[in-house]
């Protein structure tokens, strides 16, 4: 093996970093990764690192991450790739041993990449398969790029479906959507900064659920139940309120966040995660009340992770997170995946043991997924009979989502709404 | 004796059925008529059977019971992206031995045009004939003319095999005959563009709920159709997710207050989305709805205009062009369309005679369905009766699916 394989092994051993718990690594790879984990503020979770890789390696040099890694200097003389995903691919599987060795120990994986690009696009799936196989947890933020980028946006899908079927939850990040955030006259850079504060705001809010204790607490092993061998359609948005109001602002603003209304959100999740942050006087009843109106509106299935945090620092302000997933049709996870999610529930030796019950449930949710395409729906259909079955309907009319094939004329897939591809702002 | 004949539209919002009573001196009556909202479609093509099943059967029993007589056979309306137009031409020398042109002439013609076999997996759905050629001139009426050599053309539409057998065993299901399959474009441009508009050149663009069917007429005849897999519910799906509603709230706001336009006016208003100020409502401006729509509809006549290229003829479009269908309604579509293809556009009006409450947009393509089966659209010459009216008679048959079923 070359040098450079033994370059990251010494640096990387820092035994302060051996806390015994949960560990959590945010991992960027490629430019648009790097960025993004630069522009993280994470430094009061103490047991998150931040690992950065790169084909590129005078990018690399200036970022700002604890942990680099260089990879594919065979290839590519430590320049980029050009956008060639398989060129990332190849020099990724070439590194193998050293990720994996960067990601012992590790429970939860934060991968951020962006897939239009070569390295992002090649290396992310293959990450996150290495991930979850060490038994890891795999949240992924992908930003894509806008769909009239023709060519680098379907080699992004491509990329997309790839790593969805390895990662526990994939929440796209389109460009095309950041048109719609922030204000009327807001600033490509604001933008751009919107995109990366909700990455920040995601990662943070799973990172509260397992790192701080909070008054309506959950631990790790909630959420990987949740979210365990789940890929496919994601859900995920924030809400902030201020003021005497705040908390029902924030569902307000929740509902109404740009990243939950693109094509490829999912309307519906059968794992939800909430997280409701504020200040001492958030009320309990208003808690209980709001945590039931956003399950109604995701028609959250039975894996809910709902957790509470009062935070002194937030005065008035009321924050509310949301991730949820869905059973995908097509995305089910690869059998060489599969096995070893299973063991990693039976492994773990927290203080909530997997008792049986959760076990047969759990094993009860692999049969479902099993049963090929038709799944998801049929799964909804049990559980919508008598309560929302009008609502569904309702629902589905017109969003062309859970249509098969793409209604696609010209490289665009016209079934996207038009002011999302045109890049026209709505001001709402 | 007068003669009972339905058509049956399986629309993406609606199944329609209409029924129709055909007098003796070949005026058509409309006797039943019904609807019903059809959840199992999407776009033009059928997703979930037995939904779009029982909305026909419905739709069919309703216009059967408010008729009091029951139908046969019904000519059924196709549409959907997968459908795909392509011109067959055929030639056919003059038999006779003195150069006059006789019927059988124009048979051979029209046998080697359509002896082209669709691709595998593909049916032909309909067969549009274009103007006979007699050594080269444009003529009505060839038979008994003198000239060496006749062609003839057709747009032959042909579609996807399940998706077209799914359609047919809906209405088989009901125990009906399809008479004949007739694509909606075709359908709804032989409704709202009379004869004299379609000799003048027109383009006539059906708006539905999963798709646009657009059909451009030359000097009387057909030279392109198509399907644009865009409707009215991209409009309401758009407006859901630009304006973060529910879809029924989308498309109460699309009916109410939708516009393709924007409209100065607009600036600085607001709608409510409930309008009764419950939990839950909020005000959104105007101009977001607008825009959202604009977007779209913009789109769709860039999409028509592309598809079109090369073929809008300002010589040869002299009629303008025409909107119908459920979506022509949005105000404002007739200007876009207008401006994006370059020729004056209009909303299509029904010819007279037809009772208010069934002149309507979207029902152009069911009433089409009965006036284009009136219509004759064979060969011309003289009609025989007997074995021939099954292929040439008023109400023959399309070579098609539709009798080989």
């Amino acid at each position: 093996m070359s040098q450079e394989n033994l370059f990251p092994k010494e640096t990387n051993f820092s035994p302060e970093n051996e806390i015994p718990g949960i560990r959590a690594k945010i991992i960027g790879i490629g430019g648009t990764g790097l960025s993004l984990v630069d522009g993280l503020r994470f430094d009061n979770f103490q047991s998150v690192e931040h690992l950065v890789m790169d084909v590129d390696t005078r990018a690399l040099s200036e970022s700002i991450a604890g942990e680099k890694l260089s990879f594919g200097r065979r290839h590519t003389r430590g320049m980029g790739t050009g956008g060639e995903h398989t060129l990332a691919r190849k020099a990724i599987e070439e590194e193998k041993d050293v990720i994996r060795k960067k990601l012992e120990g590790i429970d939860l994986v934060f991968l951020l990449a962006g897939l239009g690009g070569g390295t992002g696009g090649g290396a992310a799936p293959v990450v996150a398969r290495l991930a979850r196989e060490a038994g890891a947890l795999v949240f992924a933020f992908a930003p894509l790029p806008f769909s009239w980028e023709k060519s680098r946006h379907s080699m992004a899908e491509e990329c997309l479906a790839d790593l969805r079927k390895f990662a526990n939850a994939v929440v796209p990040l389109p460009n095309d959507s950041l048109l719609q955030m922030g204000g009327a006259d807001a600033t490509a850079l604001e933008c751009f900064a919107e995109a990366g504060r909700n990455v920040s705001q995601g990662i943070s809010a799973i990172c509260s659920l397992v790192f701080r204790r909070g008054m309506i607490d959950v631990d790790f092993v909630h959420l990987r139940k949740a979210f365990n061998r789940r890929s496919g359609r994601t859900l995920f948005g924030y809400g902030e309120g201020e003021g005497e109001d705040a908390i029902r602002q924030a569902v307000r603003e929740l509902l109404l966040c740009p990243m939950l209304h693109l094509p490829d959100v999912s309307r519906a999740a059968d794992a939800l995660l909430i997280l409701i942050t504020g200040g001492t006087g958030m009320g309990m009843a208003e808690l209980q009340q709001v945590s039931t109106e956003i399950r109604e509106e995701f028609k959250a299935g039975e894996h809910i992770v709902f957790g509470a945090h009062v935070d002194e620092n937030m005065g008035d302000r009321v924050q509310i997170t949301v991730l949820g997933a869905t059973d995908l049709e097509a995305g089910l996870p690869t059998a060489d995946v599969a096995p070893q999610a299973r063991e990693v529930i039976a492994a773990v030796p927290k203080s909530k043991v997997a008792h049986p019950s959760k076990l047969t449930k759990q094993k009860k949710n692999i049969s479902v997924q099993k049963v090929p395409s038709s799944a998801r729906n049929r799964k909804k259909e049990d559980l919508d009979q008598n309560t929302f079955d009008f609502m569904e309907e309702e629902n589905q009319r017109g969003i062309f989502g859970d249509l098969p094939s793409r209604n696609l004329y010209a490289g665009e897939d016209l079934d996207v709404p038009a002011y999302l591809r045109r890049g026209v702002k709505i001001a709402i | 004796m007068s003669k009972i004949i339905g058509a049956v539209e399986i629309g993406t919002s609606k199944a329609k059925a209409l029924i129709g009573e055909v007098a003796e001196n070949g005026s058509l009556n409309v006797v039943g008529m019904a609807s019903r909202p059809n959840e199992g479609m999407r776009k033009g093509e059928i997703v979930d059977f037995r939904k779009a099943a029982v909305a026909v059967h419905s739709a069919l029993e309703d216009a059967e019971k408010m008729s009091g007589t029951t139908v046969d056979e019904v000519y059924l309306a196709q549409t959907g992206s997968h459908l795909k137009g392509h011109m067959l031409r055929g030639t056919a020398s003059v038999a006779s031995s003195d150069s006059r042109v006789d019927v059988t002439d124009l048979q051979r013609a029209a046998q080697e045009a359509k002896r082209k076999q669709p691709d595998q997996g593909r049916t032909y759905v309909h067969h549009v004939r274009t103007p006979i050629l007699l050594d080269g001139r444009i003529v009505q009426d060839p038979v008994g003319m003198i000239g060496a050599k006749v062609d003839l053309g057709y747009w032959s539409i042909d579609g996807d095999d399940q998706a077209i057998k799914q359609a047919l065993h809906v209405i088989s299901n009901y125990s009906l005959d399809v008479k004949d399959l007739i694509l909606s474009s075709i359908a709804s441009s032989t409704m709202m563009a009379g004869p004299d508009l379609r000799r003048a050149g027109t383009l006539v663009i059906d708006m539905g709920a999963g798709v646009t069917d657009y059909a451009l007429y030359r000097q009387g005849f057909v030279v392109s159709t198509g399907v644009v897999p865009v409707g009215g519910d991209h409009v309401t799906g758009d407006l859901s997710m630009g304006l973060r509603i529910l879809e029924p709230y989308a498309e109460k706001l699309k009916l109410e207050h939708g516009k393709a336009l924007p409209d100065p006016m607009d600036e600085g208003e607001d709608v409510w989305i409930i309008g009764n100020k419950t939990i839950g409502d909020r005000a959104i401006p105007r101009k977001a709805i607008t825009d959202v729509i604009h977007v779209r509809v913009v789109e769709l006549f860039e999409i028509i205009s592309k598809e079109l290229d090369g073929l809008l003829d300002p010589n040869e479009l002299k009629g303008g062009i025409l909107l119908t269908g459920g979506a022509s309604l949005l105000p404002g579509v007739e200007q876009i369309a207008g401006k994006i293809l370059g020729f004056s556009a209009r909303r299509a009006n029904f010819p007279s005679g037809i009772a208010s409450e069934l002149a309507q947009p979207e029902n152009a393509t069911v009433l089409g369905l009965l006036h284009y089966g009136l219509e004759d659209n064979g060969l011309p010459g003289p009609k025989k009766e007997g074995a021939e009216t099954g292929f040439m008679g008023k109400f023959r048959k399309m070579v098609g699916l539709g009798t080989q079923e």
